[in-house]
Order: structure tokens, then sequence, then C-alpha cells
């Protein structure tokens, strides 16, 4: 009963280094269920945190798992669109870092404080 | 589909029916609820917060569902060793991120799990985005938000700086988070259980290798380096190029574009010497590093297909890096008064440098004077 799908084996590259020899098998699954146990420590991080870097940290983690999530798919597919999109999420990552370092630095420099509820003022 | 309990299917792994329709579910949200049960545990709390104890228990669950997948798996569709160890190791320092109280480890547990991250890219052979994640991820943003950490400290004294600030010790709603998320990650884990089971394999290594007929230098390069027994015109058995002296790769229409002839689904490359004689190569004599990289592939793939994505990309980095600018920028208020003395003290500067004859970064004006 092969309920999960198989991935065609490949002996090339570093699978081989690795140990998996030519035999080695991977399942979609098992990769889908660590990006989803990744995307969720990510979530319950930026809800629970209170510090603004951490919970940036925290999307940075999300963006992780779907990193992975698209390299797993990229991968059963046996195509490169996949690998592609991580280029444009290490992109958006950047970008988002940028962007959100420059808001805490200012956040900070008005009320010396990184927690995320001294801004509680402006729920409007 | 449902398969009669034992003996009626094929046999061969008589306790599936079990597995398919009871054990996993159940195994699924036990799982769920002892990782919710682990990761509340460590998150932090005002007086104890034991990440040893949580991260065993949300170990234990990990290791669960592990268990699960693999009997639904089947003994023959294990993922190799490493996979464990790297999600393991992930997954783990993930939880870290979350629970542990200074900011400045949790970036550090960020960036173990970029590596685990990239290890696990690694096994599925995407070796381009593996370097790419540890140099733009590892090294430059965590690098960016380790500056922002130690920028950011607040506290005017060492002894201040050491002691936890009260919203790093004290996680919000930690209840309710952790309930909202493993609900979602139940959702999902049993969604992937059931869902998807319809999809295939949809495309093979023959297919991945399509973009070999638009790299025609490579291809006539590997061709020409590799050799090939076959008898010449007189029946003597010699050893030869694949690529014979004079010849060059032909070309062929694809969808109205011109490419050139390696026709990979038919396994077929056309050659044409000099005279404008074609000949074929069967797919047995292509040489064995006649394939598509892994970086090739992401690049050709990225140009061909997603060229547009490139030019949006550059404008968000783009915008992004003025916005940075604008942001964190610092605004220098002065009224006239200190602008003149600002003046006054580069111009003494000025003249003090010219007086002791120095050279170098002292005889810039202003350099030191303004802080």
């Amino acid at each position: 009963v092969n309920t999960l799908m198989n991935f065609s084996t490949l002996a090339q590259g570093p699978m081989g280094a690795l140990g998996g020899g030519a035999m080695s098998t991977i399942t979609l699954y098992h990769y889908l269920v660590v990006a989803c146990i990744m995307f969720v420590i990510g979530l319950i991080g930026f809800l629970t945190r209170r510090n603004l870097i951490i919970m940036f940290l925290c999307t940075e983690l999300m963006f992780q798992a779907a990193g992975i999530a698209l390299i797993a798919f990229s991968r059963f597919h046996m195509n490169h669109h996949g690998e592609t999109f991580v280029i444009f999420v290490l992109t958006v990552a950047a970008a988002e870092a940028a962007l959100a370092l420059a808001l805490v630095v200012l956040l900070f420099r008005r009320k010396e404080t990184l927690d995320a509820s001294a801004w509680t003022e402006m729920k409007g | 589909m449902v398969r009669p309990f034992p003996g009626g299917g094929r046999g061969d792994w008589p306790e599936a029916w079990l597995v398919e329709h009871f054990v996993s579910p159940i195994i699924l949200y036990i799982a769920c609820g002892l990782g919710a049960l682990g990761v509340l545990t460590a998150l932090p709390k005002p007086k104890f917060s034991p990440f040893v104890i949580g991260a065993i228990i949300g170990g234990a669950a990990f290791g669960l569902l592990m268990v699960a997948l693999g009997l639904k798996a089947g003994k023959d569709n294990l993922p190799n060793f490493h996979f464990y160890i790297f999600s393991a190791l992930a997954l783990g320092s993930a939880l870290r991120v979350i629970t542990h109280p200074r900011p400045i480890y949790s970036a550090l547990y960020f960036i173990l799990t970029i590596l685990a991250s990239a290890g696990l890219y690694l096994i599925l052979s995407a070796e381009f985005m593996t370097f790419a994640l540890v140099i733009v991820y590892a090294g430059a943003i965590l690098i960016t938000y380790l500056f922002v950490i130690m920028l950011a400290t607040e506290g005017p004294s060492e002894a201040a700086v050491e002691q936890l600030t009260e919203f790093d010790r004290q996680a919000r709603e930690p209840v309710m988070a952790t309930f909202a998320g493993f609900l979602l990650l139940a959702g999902l884990t049993s969604i992937l259980m059931t869902g998807t089971r319809s999809l295939t394999v949809n495309a093979s290594e023959v297919a991945n290798g399509r973009e070999l007929s638009v790299m025609g230098a490579k291809v006539e390069r590997i061709l020409r380096e590799a050799r090939v027994e076959r008898s010449d015109s007189s029946g003597v058995i010699i050893k030869d190029t694949v690529l014979r002296d004079g010849e060059s790769l032909a070309k062929m229409t694809v969808n109205g574009e011109e490419r050139w002839a390696v026709d990979v689904d038919k396994g077929v490359i056309t050659v044409v010497n000099a005279a404008g004689t074609k000949r074929e190569i069967p797919r047995d004599q292509w040489p064995a590093d006649l394939k598509l990289s892994n970086t090739e592939g992401v690049g050709m793939t990225l140009i061909e297909k997603h060229p547009l994505s490139i030019e949006i990309a550059g404008v968000i980095l783009l915008m992004a890096m003025l916005g940075a600018v604008v942001l964190a920028r610092k605004k220098v208020e002065m009224d006239e008064r200190a602008k003149l003395d600002a003046a006054a003290r580069e111009h003494s500067l000025e003249r003090a440098g010219d007086m002791l004859g120095l050279q170098g970064p002292f005889a810039q004006p202003g350099v030191g004077g303004d802080r």
C-alpha cells in the first residue's frame, strides 16, 4: 500500500556523499510535515513573544518553512520552479528584514523599549 | 479507497488497513496535543520555564509523528537517516528561537535552524539553494538582526543589560496561541495524510534535461571530450570522440523556436558535418555527464520562465533599500546658533590641522570633532 509518493531515486550529487547511496528514497509528506511544524512554531512565536525583534525573527521562521515546502515540491515534480521561487522568498525576506529592522530601530528610539505592548495606543 | 481488513489486499503489509483508517489519525492528533504541551511548557513564563522538559515532550511528539508517517509510508519508502537528524535539529532550534528569553540567543539559534534547513535542501539535491541560503540568510540577514539586537539593547548600565526585561520573560497569551497553532497543524497534517493521495509524479528526470537544447556550447564540449568505441570505414575498432572532427550540433525547431538538436524526449542528438550530412547519436552513446546541473537548471528556469519576476524582485530590493535608508535616518535638529557653533568648530579644527602639518584623516575638517 504505497500511500506516500516516492521521489524517483537519484544517485547523483550530494546524496551519495550523504550516505544515502543509490537506493535512498525521499517521501514528500515527511518534508511537508516538517515544513508545517516549522511554520506553526513560527506562528506561535509571533503570537506569544513580545519582543519586536523576535516577532520578526518568527516571520523569518515562517518564510523558512515555506522554503522547505517549495524545495520539496520542486524535487517531487523534478523541475526547478520551486527552487526558483525560493530565490524570491529570499529576496522578500531580505527586503522585509531591511524595512522591519529600520522600523524597529525607529520605534526603539521613540520609546526606548522593544516591547510590542508599548505601542498598544496604535490600536486606533 | 477502503480496503477490506486483512488479506483482501496484496497482503504484503497486512496491518495497513488498521494503520490507514484508525491508527494514523489518532497518532497524529496525539502527537499534535503532545507537541502543544511541549511548546507550552517551554515558552517563557515568569517563574519557571523548563525548556528541557518542553523539548523532551516536543521531541516525543515529533518522534510519534514520524513513526506514524513511517508506518503510512511503508518500510521501503522511509527517508534516509540524515533527514531525521536535520529536521530534528531544525525544529529543536526553531523551538529554542521562540522560547529563549534573550534575543541574541534566539538569533543564534535561528542561524542553527537555517543551517539545518540547508541540510534538508541538500538531501533534496537543491545544491544551489543550499549555498544561497547559507550565504544570504545565515550570512547576511541574520547578521543584520544581530546588529539591530545589539543596537537596541536598553539599560543604562551593564548590570541593567544583564537583567532580563519583563517583556522577554513573559509570553503573551501562551495557551491560546499554542492551541490555535497546533489546531492549525492538526488540520494541515490531517489533510496531508488523506487529501493529496492522488498526486503522482508527473515528470521524470528526462524532462529535467530539456533545457540542454538551448545550451549548445556545453553539449558540444561534453560530446567532444567523451570517447566512444566505433569501427571505422575499414572495420577496425577505434576509440573516437562522440562528436567527430568537423561535426557540430544541428538545429531543430520546437514550438516555432529554433533550438539545438538535443531531443531529450526522443533520446537523440543530431549532429551535422561540414558537408551537411546529418548523423544521429542515440541515448546509449551519450556521455554520463551530459546532464543539467542543479545550478544550471535553476538559472535556466529563472531566466527562461520567470524573467519579469527577476525585474520585480530587483525593484522590491531597491524600494526596501530606499525605505530603510529613509526610515532609519536620524534627523539632527539644529537651530541657527548650533549651526554657527558647528561651523566654527570645523574651521578651528581645520586650522589646527594646518598648523600641526597633519596629513591623513586628521587633516580632514570635522573628523572626530562633532560627536
